[in-house]
């Protein structure tokens, strides 16, 4: 998290280039949208027992479980002057995510986008996604499951009530899908990223080159990193 | 404390804990899975809101007031979604 306010913040400057992302969580983590509780959202204790994460993202939207060996995360940083940009949230997460949809039928996986924020494959989520704008930089960034685990999820979130925990994770399994379970195969990052990458540069008309972390972002991400993102006045703040 | 939630219909979740001294709201903590633009604001949005009476309508128009003051952009809730789940809060709250 603190290396994706960091590019936000040298792509404000002009440091670098309109960027793409794609990074895996390790160890695996809870992150928690800007508006949620920690307190209600997370079994921070269970995270604890188990060496799982957990942070406030700097973009709304709802508590994910970010597994290790089950998902890809992604994140984009636009300026606001860009021709995919529009001043309409709704308009610029369905523009956005039409990399992402167009990346996963690459695969061969169905993908729609659903409004307000998922992409899904016959009606099951697959991936959501966020986005925050500020220093006019639009920043998106969001999650593709390759593989799910809804007993781990739940683990690690809170459930209102007990009673209805097994009830829930029966609610998110037919709810929420993965590559894996649709194409009936092992699906590997770097195929999944080299599709996305694809369908990003298709659906934006854009070609992209690989790059690395820049000394100023990294500088920023360690600043960020030990100031806001690891600091409890910055998790628990709501 | 009074506490409430509501799931919007086609939207998200929406959470109040509440403070009140008969019908004005001392403390409010709106929290959920919406998305408020710029981010910053709600801190703002609930400080605005103290002193305000318990009462669905006026609430909603505080809120929408708010939002129009700052340009800002609420989504996966309305103004009205916030002012039922505090007025809910207000209902359970001692």
């Amino acid at each position: 998290m603190a290396l994706d306010e960091a590019i936000a913040v040298a792509r404000s400057k002009n440091l670098v280039p309109d960027t793409l992302r794609f990074f895996r969580w390790e160890p695996s983590a809870v992150s928690i949208g800007y508006f949620q509780s920690m307190d209600d959202e997370v079994d921070t204790a269970a995270c604890d027992r188990r060496g799982i994460g957990y942070v406030r993202r700097r973009t709304g939207g709802g508590a994910v479980y970010h597994d290790r060996d089950g998902e890809l995360t992604y994140s984009m940083f636009l300026s606001q002057s860009h021709r995919l940009v529009s001043a309409d949230f709704q308009e610029s997460y369905e523009t956005l995510c039409s990399g992402l949809v167009s990346g996963l039928r690459l695969l061969g996986v169905q993908a729609e986008f659903k409004p307000i924020n998922d992409i899904v494959v016959g009606g099951r989520k697959v991936s959501g996604n966020a986005q925050t704008r500020g220093l006019n930089v639009v920043h998106q960034h969001g999650t593709i499951l390759v593989k799910v685990n809804p007993k781990l999820m739940f683990a690690v979130l809170k459930v209102p009530d007990e009673k209805i925990r097994d009830k829930m994770i029966k609610s998110v399994e037919e709810r929420v899908t993965s590559l894996c379970a649709v194409l009936g195969r092992e699906v590997g990052f770097d195929e999944l990223e080299r599709a996305l990458i694809r369908g990003f540069e298709a659906s934006f008309g854009i070609r992209l080159v690989p790059g690395t972390v820049t000394e100023f972002e990294d500088k920023k991400a360690e600043e960020l990193r030990v100031e806001k993102y690891s600091r409890r006045e910055w998790n628990f703040r709501r | 404390m009074g506490k409430a939630q509501i799931k919007v219909e086609g939207g998200k979740l929406v959470k109040v804990q509440l403070k009140s001294e008969g019908d004005k709201i001392t403390e409010v903590k709106v929290t959920g899975d919406f998305f408020l633009h710029p981010e910053e604001l709600i801190d703002e949005l609930e400080k605005a809101l103290e002193g305000s009476k318990l009462n669905e309508s006026a609430l909603a128009d505080r809120v929408k007031a708010f939002i129009k003051k700052h340009k800002a952009v609420l989504l996966g809730a309305a103004p009205e979604d916030f002012a039922k789940c505090i007025v809910m809060a207000g209902a359970k709250s001692d």
